[in-house]
């Protein structure tokens, strides 16, 4: 074969090589990513349509709630002294606020505060003792930092911010986004029915799951590190705040760390839990040397009226306040 | 002469030995003070497994005092407030057995006394005063420095009126799903 003949097609053979890859490189991707109407939208997905959809707009109320992602703009029609925008997220979220719009008057009086978790009454959650910042760290004030905190993201899936407005006509605008955490650690449940379950992958910290209803909660897996089935602690004493176990606690203030502990946990289950808590906040709480990987499964369902008039079975709403 | 040197250190040590630290048991048995319904109830460590017959049937020291907490919180804002017992607990930590029932009080009466400003509440007239007197050169540094001498801001919002907000997201996020819902068909019927 002829010197340049061979150059030729190898020339050619390895072009082949490479645009097979590459069409290769583009069946995956519409293995990935099938798109059925593609063909009759003349190319344009109605995936990649919604996508492109501008973001999602509402005007903030005083006291308000905000679980979309969207952009909320605040505009005081008169003198508004207490107010409070709550945000939460999914439990696998972090939450990030961004001012896009500040026109307030500090020297006035005027607040604009954004908190890294929950606050009721004075009441924390995460508590001081689970969060990783110090109290006063979680208060980002916009009238102190101004725009060079333009964005402030969450350590947890909640955060709220609160603002006071003496000059109508003024306000803010934000667009609150969320991104994934992969191992959340303190979550408030958004909804009263749920079923969760909480790792803890060799990090000595406690995480906290709060349900902020009176629910009857039934655990299914608990899994710490350091025992098996054969290591059973003996009945008597309890977990005695040593080493890793999970808390159950029930109460009436948002604050885990202030509220009553009904149960603790530090060996496997031989099987389901079930326990009935009369409280206006239940928190199952993982408290995690570091050594090992905990896991805890759990479901809950809000309680009945009747079941909080009548309580029987495993029910401890004779600790909580009958304000329900 | 040996006698009662023996016995006298036998003393010394039977009073000297530290005693076994008071930790919070859980319950066993019915609550005194218990609904009648409450008596059938199973005992709440369900975790644990049933108990050995050898072993008391103690009461759980935790979950009285925890009662009891929870009874004098809910009186806090009624005129007939019943009196404070020293075995009310603050259970402000899971270390609250070990602490004595004085200084469990004295923990219970800070908390009580610990100044909480809600967001509702205006500046004092103190407050307002000392920021007229000053030049408008230093108005934002003595702001900045009373905003950050005052107590964190906090919200005084019942749970119920919680759970009210919180069904104001369940309302955006079906309208933002109906709205998806309807850009979809509206691409499908092009």
């Amino acid at each position: 074969m002829a010197p340049t003949f061979k150059l030729q097609s190898h020339f050619v053979l390895i072009c082949l090589l490479a645009l097979r890859g590459e069409s290769r490189y583009l069946e995956l991707r519409e293995a990935v990513d099938p798109d059925p109407f593609a063909r009759f939208s003349g190319g344009a997905s109605p995936k990649r349509e919604l996508e492109e959809e501008p973001l999602y707009r509402r005007a903030l109320r005083c006291v308000d709630m905000l679980s979309l992602q969207g952009q909320f703009t605040f505009t005081a029609d008169r003198p508004q002294l207490h107010c409070a925008t709550f945000f939460i997220a999914e439990p696998e979220e972090f939450i990030t606020i961004r001012y896009d719009l500040v026109s307030i008057d500090c020297q006035r009086g005027d607040i604009l505060q954004v908190f890294d978790g929950w606050i009721l009454k004075g009441e924390k959650f995460p508590s001081s003792q689970d969060h990783p910042l110090p109290t006063t760290e979680r208060y980002i004030d916009f009238c102190e930092s101004g725009l060079s905190r333009r964005s402030i993201r969450s350590s947890q899936n909640v955060a709220m911010i609160f603002f006071r407005i003496h000059e109508p006509g003024n306000g803010f605008t934000i667009t609150m986004m969320t991104d994934p955490n992969l191992f959340p650690c303190n979550i408030i449940s958004q909804t009263p029915n749920g079923r969760f379950t909480l790792v803890v992958p060799h990090l000595h910290r406690n995480c906290s799951f709060s349900i902020i209803y009176p629910v009857a909660i039934k655990i299914s897996d608990l899994t710490l590190g350091h025992l098996n089935g054969l290591q059973l602690k003996k009945s008597s004493a309890g977990c005695g705040g040593i080493g890793d176990f999970v808390e159950l606690l029930g109460g009436t203030g948002l604050d885990p760390s202030k509220m009553l502990l009904l149960a603790d946990l530090c060996y496997p289950l031989r099987g389901p839990a079930q326990m009935k808590v009369g409280c206006d906040h239940t928190v199952v709480r993982m408290v995690s040397s570091g050594k090992h990987i905990n896991r805890v499964t759990f479901e809950y369902r809000q309680l009945e009226p009747y079941e909080l008039e009548n309580p029987n079975g495993n029910s401890i709403q004779e600790f909580c306040l009958s304000t329900l | 002469m040996r006698l009662p040197l023996l016995v006298s250190v036998g003393v010394l040590l039977v009073a000297l030995l530290p005693s076994p630290p008071c930790r919070a048991l859980l319950s066993r048995g019915p609550i005194p003070g218990a609904r009648q319904a409450s008596q059938h109830a199973q005992p709440l460590s369900f975790f644990q497994p049933p108990p050995q017959p050898q072993e008391p049937q103690a009461l759980p020291t935790l979950l009285r005092v925890g009662e009891e907490y929870f009874l004098r919180l809910g009186n806090l804002d009624e005129t007939r407030a019943a009196p404070l017992s020293p075995a009310a607990s603050p259970l402000a930590s899971r270390s609250n057995s070990r602490l004595s029932p004085d200084k469990v009080a004295a923990n219970f009466f800070r908390a009580l006394l610990q100044p909480r400003r809600p967001l509702d509440s205006p500046a004092g007239p103190a407050e307002r005063g000392t920021e007229n007197a000053l030049g408008s050169r230093q108005e934002a540094p003595a702001a900045r420095k009373r905003r950050s001498q005052e107590p964190p801001i906090s919200l005084d919002l019942t749970f119920h009126l919680l759970r009210e907000v919180l069904e104001m997201t369940k309302a955006d996020q079906l309208a933002q799903q109906a709205h998806s819902n309807r850009k979809l068909l509206d691409i499908a019927g092009k």
